[in-house]
């Protein structure tokens, strides 16, 4: 394929993986990272730094907007990296390793399979807005993890304040290896541990997992872009295109049911997801 | 429809609250961050495009030519030639910065309200960062 055509249909591409990333909470990379391979035929590594980037660019774009509006949890978000931040060096480091040891095949069906998985994990999310009260814990009390923001679609202050810090950190962990294994936001792992463990308000969960989203990606782009797993001329038109689409997302977020997003969110992944094992099977 | 419980959790006088001017620094950190990256990046891009008329898509993936540029010499070299890719290097590098440039303002801000225990954490996240990018991926190169 010419290569302007190629980087003009990556860049339109990017950006509804950036709008559907954004909106879902998600990162732009569960989409951007199979179409990459299905559609335009990069190979496996390189789609995996690519995707890295992808949630660089998602996640500055949005995080901006959330940051802003006092929407992302600038402190329970740094907590938690304390574990999202190791678990990507090691799923990166891991990558590399598969990669020069050619199961390339293996990282794409181990792909797949999370992509599946992030579709009743994104079910799971509980619809609810504001969860009830439950007791904080000593960590959360000694940090001072909680604080307040405003909603839109209440028209209120909202205070919360976190809890269950321990099981928080284990799932943030396991977000940060496959953040960095599959070059992947896990913005799905992240959500369900601040709704559930940390017992969050939804759009505070949200925001303060794409603002979680870009350090993980950081410590994993790092790895990925120091070891030449990062290839600038298709790096670049994702880039530019998932934050364009972010942005836009973000501006809607404040006001809009995700539940709505998330249903159409799913079959989208179920296409991709069985496409990715196939194509790692040797079958597509 | 979505539920909206009634008995929304209650803050604690435990809870505290960064001044609001740690949240618009690093807005402005991201935006400009972000801005500066997306404007090496396209302008690389377009130089890469323009001196590659003929180029395939093929052609670009068989051939990555980032790591030439992954040094500060060979960056700056590359740079004070306008070479596209070079361009386009320190685009990424400018995005990867851009989160670590926000654990530096958390950092600063925790610091600077005595904050001792957030503080040690900023400062673990971003040693770890520096080590991914500084140490274990050129070893794994």
């Amino acid at each position: 394929m010419d290569l302007a055509l190629f980087v003009l249909l990556l860049a339109i591409t990017s950006v509804i993986a950036g709008l559907v990333g954004s909106l879902t909470g998600l990162g732009g990379g569960v989409v951007m990272i199979p179409l990459l391979v299905v559609l335009f035929a990069t190979s496996v590594p390189v789609a995996i730094g690519t995707g890295v980037v992808t949630i660089l660019a998602t996640s500055s774009a949005t995080g901006a907007v959330y940051v802003r509006d006092h929407l992302s949890d600038i402190r329970i978000g740094m907590f938690l990296e304390i574990a999202t931040v190791p678990g990507a060096l090691i799923g990166a480091t891991a990558t590399v390793f598969l990669t020069h040891a050619n199961l390339a095949s293996a990282l794409l069906i181990a792909f797949g399979c999370v992509l599946l998985a992030t579709i009743p994990l994104t079910l799971a999310r509980r619809n609810v807005e504001i969860p009830p009260a439950v007791p904080s814990d000593h960590v959360a009390q000694r940090l001072g993890l909680g604080g307040e923001y405003h909603d839109q679609f209440l028209h209120r202050d909202v205070p919360y304040e976190a809890a269950r810090t321990r099981p928080a950190l284990a799932v943030m962990f396991s977000a940060g290896v496959v953040s960095g294994m599959f070059g992947i936001g896990a913005g799905v792992l992240k959500v369900l541990a601040l709704e559930r463990s940390l017992n969050l308000p939804m759009k505070v969960a949200t925001a303060t997992s794409n603002f979680m989203i870009g350090v993980t990606a950081a410590a994993g782009a790092g790895v990925l872009l120091a070891a030449g797993y990062v290839n600038p001329v298709i790096a670049a038109p994702v880039a530019i295109g998932t934050a364009a689409g972010a942005y836009f997302g973000s501006q809607v977020l404040p006001s809009l049911q995700n539940r709505t997003v998330r249903i159409i969110f799913v079959p989208v992944v179920l296409a991709l997801s069985i496409e990715v094992i196939l194509r790692g099977l040797g079958l597509a | 429809m979505r539920s909206v419980d009634s008995s929304p959790a209650i803050q604690s006088s435990a809870t505290r609250s960064l001044p609001p001017e740690a949240y618009t620094r690093m807005t402005l950190v991201l935006r400009l961050g972000l801005g500066i990256a997306l404007v090496l990046l396209a302008g690389g891009l377009l130089v890469y495009l323009a001196g590659n008329p003929r180029a395939s898509s093929s052609s670009v993936e068989s051939n990555n030519p980032i790591l030439g540029y992954l040094t500060v010499p060979g960056l700056a070299s590359g740079l004070a030639a306008g070479s596209a890719t070079a361009i386009l290097t320190l685009g990424l590098l400018v995005l990867v910065a851009t989160p670590i440039l926000r654990v530096v303002s958390g950092l600063y801000y925790f610091g600077r309200t005595g904050e001792r225990a957030m503080t040690a954490i900023a400062l673990t996240v971003l040693v770890l960062l520096l080590l991914g990018l500084l140490v274990i991926g050129p070893l794994l190169r």
